[in-house]
């Protein structure tokens, strides 16, 4: 099936910038999009598939294993005995479905092999696919409760640990969890709400111009989308050549004191509960500095790192609107001195 | 019978043969009450499509299973390997499928339609199995909204929806009497003229040009009816494609537009989506956002979340005719004020009553396994809780031993493998908040202190994901201003617009919870409800000839006597007043509830707060 391609979604910055800070430092933790239906959630989500970048993997892993990070213990054992081979893969998006059962979600045992040759062998779930890749859940706050304790732990572990029907396994699970929600049909669970690193509001764009824009390349698509992803291709490329670079620019990208402060003094000001925040807001101010091809953390990056990083954390009565903070967050971010 | 033999209901008619032209019109739901032929309509539906063309039915009763698939038994069992039988919705590619009776199908069920709709594919992830199939299709779905609410994001699902025309007069009635005589209800006989008319505009319609104008105007169209996101706009430009190309023509016109505008919209008006209301979409109401048929020129300057709240459909059946009951203060009334909410504050655990039936559900504030083959089936275990076998987990229990047990051909199950389902039912519980709204509840900033109160409850409510619901009583009536919803959000939006003034008909608040809880009843009956009444218990006005105050202690013990209800009156009266009649008392008494004052619903927070700290110090 076509999708329809990241470049040619109008409007939604934010979003599509905080979907791409992801993809540069897949250590920001993920994206929470929240907002009434119709405003081009999914579809960002999804488009993005196309903008993912290869990177090193062991081969022939299960996992996606980092050759030079946690190995799995299949990977291990090809270590100790100098088969482990390197390979180059392109990042994935795993969606999980709501109807998802427990099994598919960790693991379990592998059930022709075990008719077959007697053997226990563990087949990956979902958890196993979704390491070092995008985890989406589309109309996450549905997700059944036992779902999202199952996912819950291994956010927090960064690692599967299955224990059922005499199968004893674990392999490593980091992975970038992306949802999309409707807050009108169901709260999100605070546990998991601040497991997303960063979280963006979208709103139909009230912007007549645009509106008839998206009409138009929407109506474009459906008539003909594999014309219009055509269209499309060379800004997608450019696109994904552009974050390429910056995942390159990214070690070399400097966090100065004055930036560590300057964090420090806007989560301090909205009294932020925990470190979390304050260490997204670094990490996606580092990856928006390498996108936009700078060698230094500004205030600018800060300020724009903080609006999609605190919203969901900061804190305020758990029925009150996301956003309604907001007013104390640009007030703090006012005050932002500029970063030598 | 054949689509052109049904009588009257263009609207509906044109919803369905825009969507055989073109299923990018998003589908049909068709609204109206018992016995107004929407089902019939409905199932017309395939004589429409082409030879070929998947049209399935999705039962009220299908569970997860026959939705997404499962294991087929037999040839499992025979080859050892995991057969995979398709479900329901894997048959529905490029087709449509018919759901009868939208509102009463399960919310757990519906999010996975939905799901595999949205998203264009089916991604079975189940008991072992894993696989994609490409699921594009439409839904043609009846409901009838009297009897549930339909959440607006389900409403918005549909591209096309309309509302059946009732029997209105009496020739009407004998004109379909007549066709039922003679034998016309039966099956859905092919309408060759018909269908070649959808055929040869099927032919048309990627030749329809859609000039800019008319692109332009479906914007201005979608913004000024308020609908949510930007599907609006890309319905109306499907849609009125499609008409062009049924009536044979190559460009689509303002005329075109003009005539599906009330089928996309109708339902799409944030007047009506939020809260859904009635759905008593009055077709004509859309010449399409009309900005002067609009209530009045200053509503629309307003910011677009006090908009719901203005103006609901003014059309209820259930006799709420006449002047506005919401925010909106005018000239010339009795005094009206929308005060603030008041600071909120950790309240008592508020506790349902401890629950004798074998029922359990989700929820945050009783235990979870439910009984029986219903509820979505979580995971297996050893113990047979029923009789139902968790095959997959059977299956992998016996793998193992194969070898050992000398299989040849079939799998050798021993008792000891088999594993059950455990299945859970997602229920958790309503509360019902029924708030006295009248004009005594504004002295002395009572209402700020009760919508303090309420946004402390709805926090607790929130914390166990309970749903809400939300009654209003003053003036001459009462209203559900907020039908019930698992969004706490929209709940304090409401509660932060809701108006003090005018008489207190306690009964009729009574009377209409008591309507609410049948309803909840009819679809999910089993449902824990608690209702938090809070008044002063002042009731002045009646519904019929009692004294009010009569009338409301007998409403008070009609609730009282449904079961499954517990029930928690505050007074609202301080407890310092020199005017105190402690009427509320009496009334919890009728409902046999616990009553608190605003004041003690904040202290015993404290005490019982108190209290677990020293049990986990102990």
């Amino acid at each position: 099936m076509m999708v329809f391609p990241f470049v040619a979604i109008v409007g939604q910055e934010e979003m599509k910038t905080a979907l791409v800070l992801n993809v540069i430092d897949p250590a920001i933790g993920g994206l929470l999009v929240t907002g009434e239906k119709g405003t081009a959630k999914s579809t960002a989500v999804r488009a993005l598939a196309d903008l993912l970048p290869k990177r090193a993997v062991v081969d022939s892993c299960r996992f996606s294993c980092d050759p030079a990070g946690r190995l799995c213990s299949e990977c291990s054992e090809r270590l100790s005995e100098g088969t482990l081979r390197e390979a180059r893969r392109r990042m994935r998006v795993v969606e999980l479905p709501l109807g998802i059962t427990e099994d598919r979600l960790v693991g379990t045992l592998d059930l022709e092999q075990a008719i077959r040759h007697g053997e226990k062998r563990f087949e990956p779930g979902l958890l196993g696919a979704a390491n070092r890749n995008f985890l989406y859940v589309d109309e996450v706050n549905l997700l059944e409760d036992h779902i999202v304790d199952l996912l819950l732990d291994s956010a927090a572990m960064g690692v599967n640990t299955v224990e059922r029907e005499g199968i004893s396994f674990s392999h490593p699970s980091r992975f970038i969890l992306v949802g999309t929600m409707n807050p009108e049909e169901g709260e999100l669970r605070p546990q998991l709400l601040d497991r997303f690193g960063l979280c963006v509001q979208v709103s139909a764009l009230a912007d007549r111009d645009a509106r008839r824009e998206i009409l138009r390349r929407k109506a474009a698509f459906d008539d003909d989308s594999a014309a219009f992803a055509e269209r499309w291709r060379a800004d997608q490329e450019e696109l994904s050549a552009a974050i390429t670079r910056a995942a390159a620019r990214l070690p070399q990208v400097a966090i100065p004191d004055s930036a560590l402060e300057a964090i420090v003094a806007v989560t301090a000001a909205v009294k932020l509960d925990g470190h979390r925040g304050d260490i997204v807001i670094m990490k996606a101010a580092r990856a928006l500095a390498a996108l936009r091809e700078r060698d230094a953390v500004t205030a600018a990056d800060i300020r724009e790192a903080a609006r999609l990083a605190l919203p969901h954390r900061m804190r305020r009565l758990p029925f009150e609107d996301l956003g309604a903070e907001g007013g104390r967050l640009e007030g703090a971010l006012k005050e932002l001195a500029p970063c030598a | 019978m054949r689509l052109s033999d049904f009588i009257g209901n263009d609207a509906a008619k044109l919803a369905l043969l825009l969507n055989a032209v073109e299923p990018r019109c998003g589908g049909a739901l068709l609204l109206g009450g018992r016995g107004s032929g929407k089902s019939t309509l409905a199932r017309l539906m395939p004589s429409l499509l082409e030879p070929g063309v998947p049209f399935v039915t999705i039962p009220l009763h299908a569970d997860e299973e026959a939705l997404l698939g499962g294991i087929e038994l037999e040839s499992t069992l025979a080859s050892g390997r995991r057969i995979v039988q398709e479900g329901l919705l894997a048959r529905l590619d490029g087709g449509f499928a018919l759901i009868d009776d939208l509102h009463l199908l399960s919310p757990e069920v519906r999010a996975l339609v939905l799901e595999a709709q949205g998203r264009g594919e089916l991604i079975l992830e189940r008991e072992g199995l894993s696989r994609r199939c490409s699921a594009r299709f439409c839904i043609v779905a009846t409901a009838t909204p009297d009897e549930v609410e339909l959440p607006a994001g389900l409403l918005d699902r549909f591209g096309l929806c309309a509302v059946m025309e009732g029997p209105d007069d009496a020739g009407r009635r004998l004109e379909v009497l007549r066709l039922a005589r003679d034998g016309w209800f039966g099956e859905a006989e092919p309408d060759l003229a018909l269908a070649a008319q959808i055929g040869s505009a099927r032919k048309l319609l990627p030749k329809v040009k859609v000039p800019a104008a008319i692109e332009d105007r479906a914007v201005l169209l979608a913004q000024s009816s308020h609908a949510a996101g930007h599907r609006a706009e890309l319905f109306l430009w499907h849609a009125c494609r499609a008409l062009a190309a049924l009536e044979g023509v190559k460009e689509v016109s303002e005329g075109h537009l003009e005539r599906v505008a009330p089928l996309v919209l109708a339902h799409r008006r944030r007047e009506l989506a939020e809260p859904p209301d009635d759905g008593h979409a009055e077709q004509e109401a859309g010449s399409a956002g009309d900005p002067d048929q609009e209530q009045s020129g200053k509503e629309s300057s307003e910011p677009p979340p006090s908009k719901g709240e203005g103006n609901t459909t003014e059309d209820h059946q259930r006799g709420l005719q006449g002047d506005d009951q919401r925010a909106r203060p005018q000239p010339g009334r009795a005094r009206e004020e929308v005060q603030e909410v008041g600071r909120s504050f950790a309240v008592r655990r508020l506790a349902f009553r401890k629950d004798r039936l074998k029922r359990k559900a989700t929820g945050r504030r009783t235990a979870t396994k439910s009984e029986g083959r219903g509820g979505r089936a979580v995971r297996s275990t050893l113990c047979p809780p029923s009789r139902d076998v968790a095959l997959d987990a059977t299956l992998r229990a016996c793998a193992p031993f194969q070898a050992a047990r000398g299989r040849k051909d079939r799998l050798l199950i021993e008792i000891d493998d088999f594993r059950y389902r455990q299945r859970e039912r997602k229920m958790g519980h309503l509360v019902l908040f029924i708030v006295d709204g009248s004009g005594s509840m504004g002295a002395r900033r009572r209402m700020t202190e009760t919508k303090g109160a309420v946004s402390s409850l709805l926090a607790d409510c929130y914390e166990k994901r309970d749903k809400v619901a939300m009654i209003v009583f003053r003036k001459d009536r009462a209203e559900t201003v907020l039908p019930p919803t698992s969004s706490v959000v929209l709940a304090s939006r409401r509660l932060a617009v809701l108006p003090v003034g005018g008489r207190t008909p306690l009964s009729a608040g009574l009377l209409e919870a008591h309507r609410l809880i049948r309803r909840v009843r009819l679809k999910e009956p089993r449902t824990r409800i608690l209702v938090v009444l809070i008044t002063d218990g002042r009731a002045n006005q009646a519904v019929g000839a009692l004294t009010p105050l009569e009338e409301a202690s007998r409403a008070a013990r009609m609730i009282a006597a449904e079961p499954g209800c517990d029930f928690l009156v505050v007074d609202t009266e301080g407890e310092r007043d020199l005017l105190r009649v402690g009427l509320a008392r009496n009334l919890a008494q009728a409902l046999g509830a616990e009553c608190h004052t605003v004041e003690s619903l904040r202290a015993e927070r404290l005490t019982a707060l108190a209290r677990e700290r020293l049990e986990e110090r102990a």
